[in-house]
């Protein structure tokens, strides 16, 4: 029965939040770039999740489980505020390589912030939050060989290369 | 890692922490709660199923209804109850409204006149969330709910205040309340110009309220209201509060003190969701038209 689960689940879920809060606020901020914006998508993002809870199969997915919501609420976010135009993924190729020029001699002091959100969001994610990329791709909600590809392109306009990189990235 | 990689995570993560975060993060936790434990019952029946649920009450079954959501009033008779609910409960699209109705008031014109009024918007705010389903769905999916229901502010021998209340899920929540207050024994419904002599209730209230924006901000610096000479630089406060509307959304509480409401957004960042202020009766006393209902 899912209803069981969410009660078994609640007790977990408010320790982590409690423990992790920072960090989630942290990922909203990535998004919103307000102080204020970024509380409100944490608090919807939270009860959001409280509201979904039984449909949370087994408490160690909830790390990604949590990040995708946080993720969607943030997106939705900005989609409502248009602050953010969004682009399908079509246009987003047929731009990317002019794109690239214009990132090209970014300076590290705002380099994250200057990265297109979709590359960021796969930075982020991987490399601070330590999550898998298969996790973050299903974060996002996109295919493995995408959240890949973006990573790839985020680390050439950063500049970073792949062999410095830690294990996972580069073997894969 | 990668120094520059390390570079980047530091500056990640050095973003200041507001102090807010913690009030926020409980507040939402504790919400939460509130909301699951409201709506198990309903959970209870409709986890199971994933497509669309369409839960029709009262006017389906009257027993059964009645018996879930009676709600016990001690020494009254007239009562409210769950009319009708709604729900959608689909992966991204949740839905749940839940349309009261009045019953038991001899003054039968008062009792259509509400609850039409209640069963309109009910039904008026499923069929747009149905609307914007359907639109979302042609655009590629997104996230959207709605959850609205009501609470019992007040229920005594005089009065009857009823709270309806409709959250939005968007990307960020919208909450909106909107009360009706009944005198039980005339069964009259009360409105807030009727309990004053003059519209001078507009500039007592507002003035009060704006005194208790200032008292709590400087008490509590995790409450913020958009008014200005308080906690934020007055060139911060952009259309910040400054008076009531003649009929702001209010009720009278148990003890008969006026309550004023407002929605979320509407004086205060949206963390501090729906926001109340209690005013002194003394404060009232000399624009009151009696105190029958506020004492």
């Amino acid at each position: 029965m899912k209803t069981r689960n969410a009660f078994k689940h609640e007790e977990v879920f408010v320790q982590y939040i409690c423990e992790q809060k920072e960090r989630f606020y942290l990922l909203a901020y990535s998004y919103t770039k307000n102080e204020q914006d970024a509380l409100d998508v944490v608090q919807d993002s939270i009860q959001k999740a409280m509201l979904s809870l039984d449909r949370l199969e087994n408490v160690e997915s909830m790390k990604s489980w949590f990040y995708k919501i946080v993720v969607r609420t943030a997106i939705d976010f900005l989609r409502k505020h248009k602050r953010l135009q969004v682009t399908d993924d079509d246009t987003l190729q047929y731009l990317t390589p002019a794109q690239e020029d214009v990132y090209e001699n970014i300076d590290l002091e705002h380099a994250l912030d200057e990265l297109p959100q979709t590359y960021r969001e796969v930075v982020i994610l991987h490399f601070f939050e330590d999550l898998k990329l298969a996790d973050v791709a299903n974060i996002l909600n996109i295919k493995m060989s995408t959240a890949k590809s973006r990573l790839y392109r985020a680390l050439k306009l950063l500049k970073i290369h792949l062999h410095d990189v830690k294990g996972e990235t580069a073997h894969e | 890692m990668n120094e520059k990689l390390k570079e980047l995570e530091k500056q990640y993560n050095e973003v200041p922490i507001p102090k807010e975060l913690d009030f926020v993060v409980k507040n939402a936790l504790r919400q939460g709660k509130k909301k699951k434990k409201r709506s198990l019952q309903w959970l209870l029946g409709s986890a199971a199923a994933a497509a669309m649920l369409f839960t029709a009450g009262l006017n389906v079954s009257p027993a059964m209804a009645r018996t879930l959501s009676e709600i016990p009033l001690v020494g009254s008779v007239v009562k409210v109850l769950t009319w009708i609910e709604y729900e959608v409960a689909e992966d991204t699209y949740d839905a749940t409204i839940k349309v009261p109705s009045i019953e038991n008031l001899e003054n039968k014109d008062l009792s259509k006149t509400l609850n039409e009024k209640y069963r309109s918007e009910g039904k008026a705010l499923y069929d747009s969330f149905i609307d914007e389903v359907s639109d979302l769905k042609e655009n590629g999916g997104g996230h959207v709910g709605v959850d609205s229901g009501y609470d019992i502010k007040t229920d005594n021998d005089q009065i009857l205040s009823i709270g309806r209340y409709i959250v939005n899920t968007v990307g960020s929540s919208s909450t909106v309340m909107h009360y009706d207050t009944i005198d039980k024994q005339n069964e009259i419904l009360i409105t807030l110009p009727m309990l004053f002599k003059d519209d001078s209730y507009i500039k007592t209230i507002s003035e009060n309220i704006i005194e208790q924006m200032h008292e709590q901000a400087a008490a509590d610096s995790d409450k913020v209201y958009w008014v200005k000479g308080g906690s934020l630089p007055d060139e911060e406060v952009i259309d910040g509060f400054t008076t009531i509307k003649a009929e702001q959304q209010f009720y009278i509480s148990d003890k008969g003190k006026l309550v004023i409401s407002f929605d979320k957004y509407e004086v205060a960042p949206g963390y501090m969701g729906i926001v109340e202020f209690e005013i002194p009766t003394e404060v009232l006393k000399n624009d009151l038209v009696s105190s029958k209902y506020i004492h």
